[in-house]
């Protein structure tokens, strides 16, 4: 039977290769990412281990975040030589290093890496952690003097002798570049600007008695932990975090995790899709191969072979399959994390690619996926072979017909379709957000396993429809190839089924996202009263001196700063939730609409007030005049009354909880040292806008890091923020539409191989290979429209889902892509058409004779 | 590969290998006997030299052997001969399904070896109708769109008048909306052989046409073929092997080793039977026939 099975496998060996490629292409994105993601992680270990001092001293940090409101927290210079005198130290240093100042080069272009990694710009210390070495140039010594990373050097085209613009929090400096510095470790993406240390405090922290972290390197025969035992024993650690090199490294690994986690995620996505769609081209192909082998494996039954080892026989060349496509996808996933590493490279992150780590984990992962989705999609047909009665062998059985009722697969698939139809239903009249979170995702499950098992029995409607124009269009070859697809309605819904998996989430998708841009638009429309906006594209705090330089720009009147801070805020119900509050100047009722459902702005800016959103007072059981104790970053702590409660349509943007915001003044008050977020401007009496845009354009040429905005331009920094979520889908897309492309590939060639009689009496009896190949094509674009068809109508429903979950984070306007939608259509089509290219060029060479004679 | 119109140099070697020399020899035992003529009718369809050979050099062989023949317009003619003599060979190569190694084919006053794909596509279409063995209907039309389907592809319109007749001479009249799966073998070949008479071409192919049959469904078929000729005026060949199905005919011809040997007009099953025992004494001595090449 094993040799039957090998024969079997060998023979087929070229109508599996495209399900042999699904698998491989799952198995590369599962073993791709978990290859780079130990490869970053194992390098990232090495650089923080090795650059991390024995014992660093930091402030205690209890609120994250602080880079949103620019903050820098300090503990004293003075600190370093308590450290110093604590037994078992060998050196200590006061350290500063700050990331909220902004470098700019004589062109006033940024000196800062694109990609979102921070511009660090910190003291000049030669120690054996330094992951960096002088390769041309010297030390910086006094004010005006910096070392800049070779990196950065390289990728902004500055020599040694430019000069460099920092603005720091206490003020702008200029710096000569005096010698550059090379990574001796792996460069993490920053850009380095290093200054002399006697001049660092003063120049980023405003004095030289302030530092950012002290570190201590151990003496001889001392342990990191004793040493951390010991210094923090001096100093408390209430106050400071006392952290060993290996502790550093973890938080510092840490902190880059999420930013890997990201990628980690999004390429087991991918792996994900590849999967799931790939799953559908599986059966497809066993399927068939069953089907056609129908009279192959009567004849194993007849001569003796039992149900049991015909469908043994026929999972174990499934799981052939599964091994031959492991074992190519894990090297096609060694390929793609090297491409990925050399990408990251050309972001600035230098990982060797050569360090490749391939952990004892990825293998096995690869032979599990592999194996396993093979040997799942390998079951059913598995079963149905075994079905087959000895009998097949006899009968003078006409190649594939109907196949058997789908009255199992109509109850199944009604039932499951039931249960996500009212899961749907549950999450659109839901009114907490996590039960109605909860609700969509049983939901999206439920109806696309249900929409997948029900398929088949879609067909035939669909495909009448979809295809009632074609024999009217196309005459017999439009008639001839839309009754073709209605010919196996199990097989044609399999092969939508992968399309459509792929497009209902994106579908889904861009309705939740469309939807989201235009309640954007429409609470912009509704609150924003200024004529202008100053602000960050990734909304990250910037110095204030360019609020000094916009008040100061002839033309502008009311400038309203707003500063943002992390703030943990004690509720009466008592929960401590932690959250980002917002401080605004005077005059907010003229740059924003705000509408309070009780009180007003002057008393939620008045001193010592704050106000938040209204439906989230009433949750946590605040009410007006309640007193809130709210901490601060920094260890300040306030107790604030509530003056005012807002009724905004959503609680001010993502990611904040509650709404919460004060004035400016009670933030400054506690947070001295923040940075400005947003600067909203109203143009002077007697100013017009047009005049004064210009006039702050110019005024900010020095400061490349905030733009101005309008009303238009500030809904389309929103639109483009949205717009990065969608491009992951869209990539998501691609994908998928690869594999089921290869699945109707698959599908028609197997059918052509099928149909060879078939094609050879049509051609016998006068049929141009022309006419023929449109056969093939009209019957693929046929299938590729009726999966996009599925799979725009559940994604629709997806979506409208999806955006009354929105709703109740009060985003509830609604927007359907109708643009998107028709382009999915018509390159659903084309999708057809391309799948269609090789099975008709192939079915157009078939010799007719030949045909006419198969068997 | 086509090479019909320029001489092809072929000599026979002893084991009916083909090996192509420099000389222009060709071996034709039946040159000057041009078989099936009958002035009447005029001619249908036309070979001369007609020689198909498969395969190259030393391995090559001969299926038909300068075959002449002359098709009969308005006749029934039967193609009769052993297995592997090259009667199904003969037929393609007619038909302009196969292509010919040397020689010439006519259909009607139109040389088709030489014509490219695209153009025997045409001819096929327009001008040549087929039933085949088993096999014949396309399984998703349905009678009436199997029967209409060259016209269909043609783009024409099919005589309405023409085709009533023909559907009723075949007794298909309530079967027109079936499926092939819903015909018995019997109505699916007359399906077929309304479809091979609708567009009313010049030469009807029927490759074995009553081999999947059983007597009855074989003698209606056979019967509708004899009515396509004395009452519609159709010209049809048949391919068979059954003497019974060749009396129908109104010539037989007899083909052996890829050579017309013999032919019988107005042939009576038993005198087909007695023609066709002698080429089995006559062929036996020559030693096995020809490749499995026949249809």
């Amino acid at each position: 039977m094993l040799k039957a099975t090998l024969r079997s496998f060998l023979a087929h060996k070229g109508r599996l290769a495209l399900s042999a490629l699904a698998v491989i292409l799952s198995v590369a994105f599962v073993a791709g990412s978990l290859i780079f993601s130990d490869t970053v992680t194992r390098t990232f270990d090495r650089l923080f281990a090795s650059t991390a001092a024995d014992v660093t001293v930091q402030p205690k940090q209890d609120l994250r975040s602080a880079r949103l409101s620019g903050t820098v927290q300090t503990l004293p210079a003075a600190l370093r030589d308590r450290v110093a005198t604590v037994d078992g130290v060998a050196a200590a240093r006061a350290e500063v290093s700050v990331q909220n100042a902004f470098v700019v080069d004589r062109h006033n272009k940024s000196v800062g890496p694109t990609t979102g990694a921070p511009t660090i710009v910190t003291a000049w210390h030669v120690t054996h952690h330094s992951p960096v070495r002088i390769t041309s140039g010297r030390a910086p010594l006094g004010p005006g003097e910096a070392l800049l990373d070779a990196d950065t050097a390289d990728r902004k085209h500055v020599r040694t002798g430019d000069p460099l613009t920092v603005q720091a929090q206490p003020g702008t400096f200029r710096v000569r570049v005096v010698g550059i510095a090379t990574f001796t470790t792996t460069n993490p993406g920053a850009a380095l600007v290093y200054l002399d240390p006697a001049v660092a405090g003063r120049e980023l922290l405003g004095s030289s008695a302030k530092a950012t972290s002290v570190t201590a390197d151990a003496a001889a025969g001392v342990s990191d932990a004793e040493l951390e035992r010991r210094i923090g024993a001096a100093l408390g650690t209430r106050t400071y975090d006392v952290k060993t090199a290996a502790e550093q490294a973890k938080s510092a690994a840490a902190t880059l995790g999420t930013f890997l986690d990201v990628i980690k995620y999004v390429m087991l996505g991918f792996a994900g899709v590849a999967l799931l769609v790939g799953v559908f081209l599986i059966v497809n192909t066993f399927s068939m191969l069953i089907a056609q082998r129908t009279r192959e494996l009567g004849l194993l039954r007849a001569l003796g072979a039992d149900r049991r080892q015909v469908r043994r026989s026929v999972l174990t060349e499934a799981l052939l399959l599964g091994l031959v496509g492991s074992t190519l996808g894990l090297a096609a996933g060694t390929g793609l994390a090297y491409g990925l590493i050399r990408l990251m490279s050309a972001f600035g992150m230098n990982l060797k690619a050569t360090e490749m780590v391939i952990g004892w984990g990825t293998p096995v992962a690869a032979y599990v996926v592999g194996l396993g989705v093979t040997f799942v999609a390998a079951y059913l047909p598995s079963r149905r072979a075994a079905a087959v009665s000895p009998m097949a062998a006899l009968a003078d059985a006409e190649v594939a017909g109907v196949g058997r009722p789908l009255t199992v697969r109509a109850i199944a698939g009604a039932v499951v379709a039931a249960a996500g139809a009212a899961a749907l239903a549950g999450c659109a009249a839901a009114t907490r957000t996590a039960q109605a979170a909860s609700l969509l995702g049983a939901g999206v499950a439920l109806t696309l396993i249900g929409t997948v098992v029900a398929g088949p029995l879609l067909v035939r409607p669909v495909i009448q429809v979809l295809g009632g124009a074609f024999p009217a269009l196309f005459g017999p070859v439009g008639r001839m190839s839309q009754r073709n697809a209605l010919r196996n309605p199990r097989r044609t819904g399999a092969t939508a089924a992968a399309l459509m998996v792929g497009l209902a989430l994106v579908s889904g998708m861009s309705v939740a996202s469309a939807s989201m841009s235009a309640s954007f638009d429409r609470q912009i429309d509704r609150t924003l009263g200024a004529d202008f906006v100053v602000q960050n594209a990734n909304f990250m705090p910037f110095t204030r001196q360019i609020a000094d330089r916009v008040t100061a720009t002839p033309g502008a009147g009311l400038v309203v700063r707003q500063r943002l801070t992390p703030v943990a805020v004690r509720l009466p119900d008592g929960r401590r939730v932690r959250t980002t509050a917002a401080g605004y100047g005077p005059g907010l009722d003229d740059v924003a609409h705000l509408t309070y459902a009780r009180g007003g702005s002057a008393a939620a800016l008045a001193d010592g007030h704050l106000a938040l959103d209204a439906d989230w007072a009433r949750d946590h059981r605040v009410r007006l005049g309640s007193v809130l104790p709210v901490e601060f970053p920094g260890g300040g702590r306030a107790e604030l009354t509530v003056g005012a409660l807002t009724d905004q349509e959503s609680a001010e943007g993502f990611g904040t909880q509650g709404g919460i915001f004060f004035g400016l003044a009670t933030l400054e008050k506690y947070v001295p040292d923040g940075q400005d977020s947003a600067l909203y401007v109203n143009a002077a009496p007697g100013t017009g806008a047009a005049d004064l845009r210009p006039r702050l354009e110019r005024a900010l040429t020095a400061f490349p890091q905030v733009q101005v905005r309008d009303q238009a331009d500030y809904k389309e920094l929103v639109h483009d923020q949205i717009a990065v979520l969608l491009y992951l889908v869209y990539a998501l897309l691609g994908l998928a539409i690869v594999i089921a492309v290869l699945g109707v590939v698959n599908t028609l060639a197997l059918s052509v191989v099928e149909r060879t009689r078939e094609i050879g009496l049509l051609r016998a009896i006068g049929l141009a290979r022309r006419q023929l190949r449109r056969m093939i094509r009209l019957e693929s674009v046929v299938i590729a429209v009726f999966g996009a068809v599925l799979g725009l109508a559940l994604g629709l429903v997806w979506g409208l889902c999806m955006q009354q979950v929105l709703a109740l984070r009060g985003l509830t306007a609604l927007a359907i892509p109708w643009g998107t939608i028709v382009v999915v259509m018509i390159g659903s089509a084309v999708v057809g058409v391309v799948a269609a290219l090789l099975p008709a060029l192939r079915a157009s060479r078939m010799n007719v004779l030949a045909a006419i004679a198969h068997e | 590969m086509r090479c019909a119109g320029s001489p092809v140099s072929l000599t026979l070697a002893p084991g009916r290998a083909v090996q192509a020399t420099g000389e222009a020899v060709l071996s034709t035992p039946a040159a000057q006997h041009v078989s099936g003529r009958t002035p009447d009718g005029g001619i249908a369809a036309r070979a001369r030299g007609l020689t198909k050979a498969y395969g190259s050099g030393e391995t090559a062989v001969l299926a038909l052997d300068a075959v002449d023949v002359d098709i009969a317009r308005g006749r029934f003619t039967a193609v009769m001969g052993p297995s592997g003599s090259g009667k199904s060979t003969l037929m393609h190569c007619l038909a302009g399904l196969d292509t010919v190694s040397a020689g010439q084919v006519w259909l009607g006053e139109t040389e088709i070896t030489g014509l490219r794909e695209r153009e025997l596509t045409r001819l096929r279409r327009d001008r040549i109708g087929f039933m085949f063995q088993s096999f014949n209907l396309i399984p998703t039309l349905t009678a009436a769109e199997n029967i209409t389907l060259p016209m269909d592809i043609a783009g024409r319109r099919p005589d309405p008048r023409w085709l009533d007749r023909v559907v009723d001479a075949l007794g298909l009249r309530d079967r027109l909306g079936h499926r092939p799966a819903q015909l018995s073998g019997g109505q699916q070949q007359r399906v077929a052989c309304a479809r091979a008479l609708a567009s009313r071409p010049e030469l009807i192919f029927a490759d074995e046409p009553t081999g999947n049959l059983d007597s009855r469904a074989g003698l209606e078929v056979l019967g509708f073929l004899r009515e396509a000729v004395d009452d519609l005026g159709q010209s049809v060949v048949m391919v068979t092997h059954d003497p019974g199905a060749a009396a129908h005919s109104d010539l037989v011809l007899f083909l052996a080793d890829g050579r017309i040997e013999d032919e019988l007009p107005g042939p009576t099953a038993e005198a087909v039977l007695e023609r066709m025992k002698r080429f089995e004494v006559v062929r036996r001595p020559s030693g096995d026939g020809l490749g499995g090449q026949e249809g």
